[in-house]
């Protein structure tokens, strides 16, 4: 399999307005087609901002940020749009809508000013509906959704985009086992199967270990650890990262985080 | 279907405003008769073209600034646009067009210094972003300042006439006439067109400014077109017509209801709508109370608000 | 609205005080004068009015007419005739009072329009003890009575009886009949025009106009230039000072009605019609004249 770069991060440096410290200080990180990474990271570790400066939302005060061997800067959004599809943490519903509706939003950036949805269009909608198993849920009111549902119409969104690589921040607060662990392995299906690369920004240390390729643990908008998991998630690095006392065990040939009752356990 | 009944009720809702009237037209002379030609048809059409714009104007802004219950007049034109009326009136500015053309200049005059509030971060040019939340806020700001200094110099200019200001700024199509229609004709379809265009990312931006920058929608540059191409037709309409409430509002609800709320076609439908709204309203006004007539802001907003209330209760109740 | 083409020309500050008209015939040593005014308050002074406030034009020029124009000692910025009003002090424009520059005259009576905005005012001065009387001035019928009252107040019963009975002599007279009809415009957008429960309405009956929105029961209303068109007056008047037709005449719109069109325009100086006044007998003159003279074929 020949490797095929998608972001390539270089030293990125962030800073905004006013702020008094560097939100993100010379991290870099690749992502290929075909890898599953995952970001991890205690709140406000740099990670949702790591992802606006990858995007071109943040204009970087160091290093340099390139999608496909463009500067993230230099890409119109709809461009971008095409190349990558981004599942946001928050986002707002001001009117109601229907699934298909919502999902048919991921062409956007594929039909022209003032043309009509195609038939390529509604294929692809179709195509992203099915591969997240929403196809059933097509003409339900978004705010009728279960939480899960809700997150698969929006990464079926993103995959309407026919992205190279998908981005999700966050996505799984507030699902329960169930959905998180479908989610994961939807991700995980749709990265080996499309060759699609992802970034993942998430709290799930253990499910990160189980699934994600590569892992960048963020602590103060520096890179604390970057690379396969068994490497990056040593006990000592988690234990600083997070402030907690841990313990580390291998399951399945990953590591597993097991968190420690300070109280109890604590030798 | 839905279109054809739309259009449907267009049109006969513009027949319904030539064939009605204070004065009575004989069937022979119909087609003939200066009061058809030069009252009211220019007249239908101008309260139409009005209509329209505040409804695209209503929807473009209540999606700039992804709340539902903006009014275009919230962002503070129609303070601006009294202001420059009142001023035209005192300083005595001459010729039929002085009153008309200063409210204009009076509200893009707010509409500016609204705007250079509402710039967050770089120095306005290509720095800046507009912030909807200030821009709401400043609109109020700059709206109730114009007011003020209105207020102010109608009281000290102890010119009565000034008074007729005020009334003027209630709202009507007196002065429509055939250079009136043209005058909109030509200036309209610009905005329209920007608004138009801007119609698939508008749908993006209801998610949010960050998820509509990953969905492809330049935020910046399209709430920058969308917010001058709102207060333009907003502003025409004010300097027209004055401030005629309501329109704006309840247009793009009740076609949201009707059509969902994908803006490809909620645009078109809110032009065809908000014209249907006015045109009716103002017929409304010249007819019912016979040979008196009503400002037709009154109209809008006896028909406007119930038709709200009703629309709301049904919004929070499902 | 309501009365509206009046109170842009009326608002005036009346302080009246008065003088010692002695001669007060049935001024009672010991009773004073009392008066019932139009808002039904009756107003007791214990002599003749020496220092007059007069809140209205229409007042101002009463209180001239009947010789007690020395006794004012403030009027409203409206008041401009006589001449003579010109040297009494102003107080304001009267919309609505100024009760601290009325209240610096020292009047002993204020005479105020009768309306809701005034309402505040007079109980205001009652408060610091100065007497008020409020009074309609409307129509044409309010002349003489609002005469007789002023005189009463003032001590000038005798000349404020005779000018009380040239007003209702001529208010009483029966219109003349009409040559031609007319349409008052007060303001072009929205129009407004003016109906039969004015001043203007019986003024033009008087002088041989039919007045057609007298079908209109209140002082003034909005209609559409396409009912002023179908009611296709001979004349437009408009209160104007200047001798130019008013802009809205070259606007598209208005050149429907026929009398715009061919510039029929009566420009009506505001000081002489844009009030009730004593010279009511002069403007139903002028504006017979102006009617024959400028209607050679309308």
């Amino acid at each position: 399999m020949d490797r095929e770069l998608i972001v390539a991060i270089c030293d990125l440096t962030c800073r905004y307005a006013d702020a008094p410290r560097d939100a993100l200080r010379e991290v870099s990180l690749e992502v290929n087609a075909g890898e599953f990474h995952a970001v991890l990271g205690p709140n406000g570790s740099g990670k949702t901002t790591l992802v606006r400066a990858a995007l071109g939302l943040l204009r970087p005060t160091g290093g340099r940020a390139e999608i496909l061997g463009r500067a993230a800067s230099e890409w119109s959004r709809r461009d971008l749009a095409r190349v990558v599809g981004v599942v946001p943490q928050r986002e707002d519903n001001l009117f109601p809508q229907r699934v298909r509706e919502t999902v048919l939003l991921g062409r956007y950036p594929h039909l022209s000013l003032f043309g009509s949805v195609r038939e390529t269009d509604r294929a692809a909608v179709e195509r992203a509906l099915v591969a997240c198993d929403v196809r059933d849920l097509s003409d339900r009111w978004l705010w009728t959704l279960s939480g899960g549902e809700y997150q698969r119409v929006r990464l079926a969104r993103a995959l309407a985009q026919e992205p190279r690589l998908l981005v999700l921040d966050e996505p799984t607060t507030s699902l329960d086992l169930r959905h998180e662990m479908e989610l994961f392995e939807l991700v995980r299906e749709l990265v080996d199967a499309r060759r699609l690369g992802a970034l993942m920004i998430t709290h799930h240390v253990n499910l990160a270990a189980r699934f994600a390729d590569q892992v960048l643990i963020l602590a103060d908008g520096r890179a604390a650890a970057r690379g396969a998991p068994a490497e990056a998630l040593t006990r000592d690095t988690v234990e600083r990262v997070f402030s907690w006392p841990v313990a580390i065990k291998p399951f399945d040939g990953r590591p597993q985080m097991i968190p420690l009752r300070q109280r109890k356990d604590a030798p | 279907m839905k279109y054809v009944a739309l259009l449907s009720v267009a049109l006969a809702t513009v027949a319904a405003g030539l064939l009605l009237g204070p004065a009575s037209v004989p069937a022979g002379e119909f087609l003939r008769s200066p009061i058809v030609w030069q009252l009211r048809l220019p007249r239908v059409v101008l309260a139409y073209l009005v209509g329209g714009a505040l409804g695209v104007a209503g929807v473009g802004l209540q999606a700039l600034v992804r709340n539902p219950l903006a009014d275009p007049f919230l962002l503070g034109l129609s303070g601006g646009a009294g202001l420059g009326a009142v001023v035209a009136i005192a300083l005595h500015l001459p010729g039929p067009w002085a009153l008309p053309l200063a409210a204009f200049a009076g509200a893009v005059g707010a509409m500016v210094l609204v705007y250079r509030l509402g710039l967050i971060g770089g120095t306005g040019g290509a720095g800046g972003e507009l912030d909807p939340r200030i821009l709401l806020l400043g609109g109020v700001a700059v709206g109730a300042f114009a007011a003020a200094i209105t207020t102010a110099l109608v009281s000290l200019a102890e010119a009565t006439e000034l008074r007729n200001a005020f009334l003027w700024l209630w709202g009507g199509f007196s002065a429509a006439s055939w250079t009136t229609v043209l005058v909109m004709l030509v200036y309209a379809p610009l905005p329209l067109a920007v608004i138009a265009a801007a119609a698939r990312p508008l749908d993006l931006l209801a998610l949010g400014e960050e998820p509509a920058q990953y969905l492809g929608a330049d935020v910046r540059r399209l709430k920058q077109l969308v917010y001058l191409a709102a207060s333009l037709l907003t502003a025409a309409a004010v300097a027209i017509s004055g401030v005629i409430g309501f329109v704006g509002l309840i247009v793009p609800h009740v076609c949201r209801l009707v059509w969902g709320r994908l803006h490809r076609t909620l645009i078109p439908t809110s032009f065809l709508t908000g014209g249907i709204l006015l045109a009716a309203a103002d017929t409304l006004a010249r007819t019912a109370v016979a040979p008196r007539e009503l400002p037709v802001g009154i109209v809008t907003a006896l028909i406007g608000v119930p038709l709200f209330a009703f629309l709301l209760r049904r919004w929070t109740v499902s | 609205m309501r009365r509206w083409a009046h109170r842009t020309h009326l608002a005036g500050f009346l302080a009246c005080i008065a003088a010692a008209c002695g001669t007060g015939n049935r001024a009672l040593p010991s009773g004073g004068i009392t008066v019932t005014d139009d808002a039904g308050r009756a107003v007791t002074l214990a002599r003749p009015a020496r220092r007059i406030v007069s809140l209205l034009p229409s007042f101002t020029e009463l209180l001239f007419a009947m010789g007690a124009g020395d006794r004012l000692v403030g009027r409203t910025a409206w008041c401009d005739y006589p001449p003579a009003a010109l040297a009494v002090p102003n107080v304001g424009d009267g919309m609505p009072p100024n009760i601290e520059a009325v209240a610096a005259r020292r009047p002993d009576l204020v005479v105020l329009y009768r309306s809701a905005q005034n309402a505040p005012a007079a109980s205001q001065l009652e408060r610091l003890d100065i007497h008020v009387v409020v009074l309609d001035l409307n129509q044409l019928t309010d002349l003489g009575r609002v005469a007789r009252i002023l005189g009463r107040l003032t001590g000038r019963e005798r000349s404020a009886d005779s000018l009380g009975q040239a007003m209702d002599s001529v208010a009483s007279q029966p219109p003349a009949p009409s040559t031609y009809s007319l349409a008052f415009i007060v303001w072009d957008n929205p129009p407004i025009v003016i109906g039969a429960g004015s001043y203007l309405d019986r003024l033009a009956a008087l002088a041989g106009a039919r007045n057609v929105f007298h079908d209109i029961g209140s002082p003034s209303a909005q209609v559409s230039i396409e009912t002023i068109a179908a009611r296709d007056p001979d004349f437009v008047a408009v209160l104007s000072d200047s001798a130019t037709q008013p802009s809205f005449a070259a606007r598209p719109e208005w050149r429907v009605v026929r009398a715009v069109r061919r510039g029929h325009f009566l420009l009506l100086p505001g000081q002489l019609f844009g009030r009730p006044s004593p010279r009511v007998a002069q403007a139903i003159r002028e504006l017979r004249n102006r009617l024959n003279g400028e209607g050679g074929a309308p």
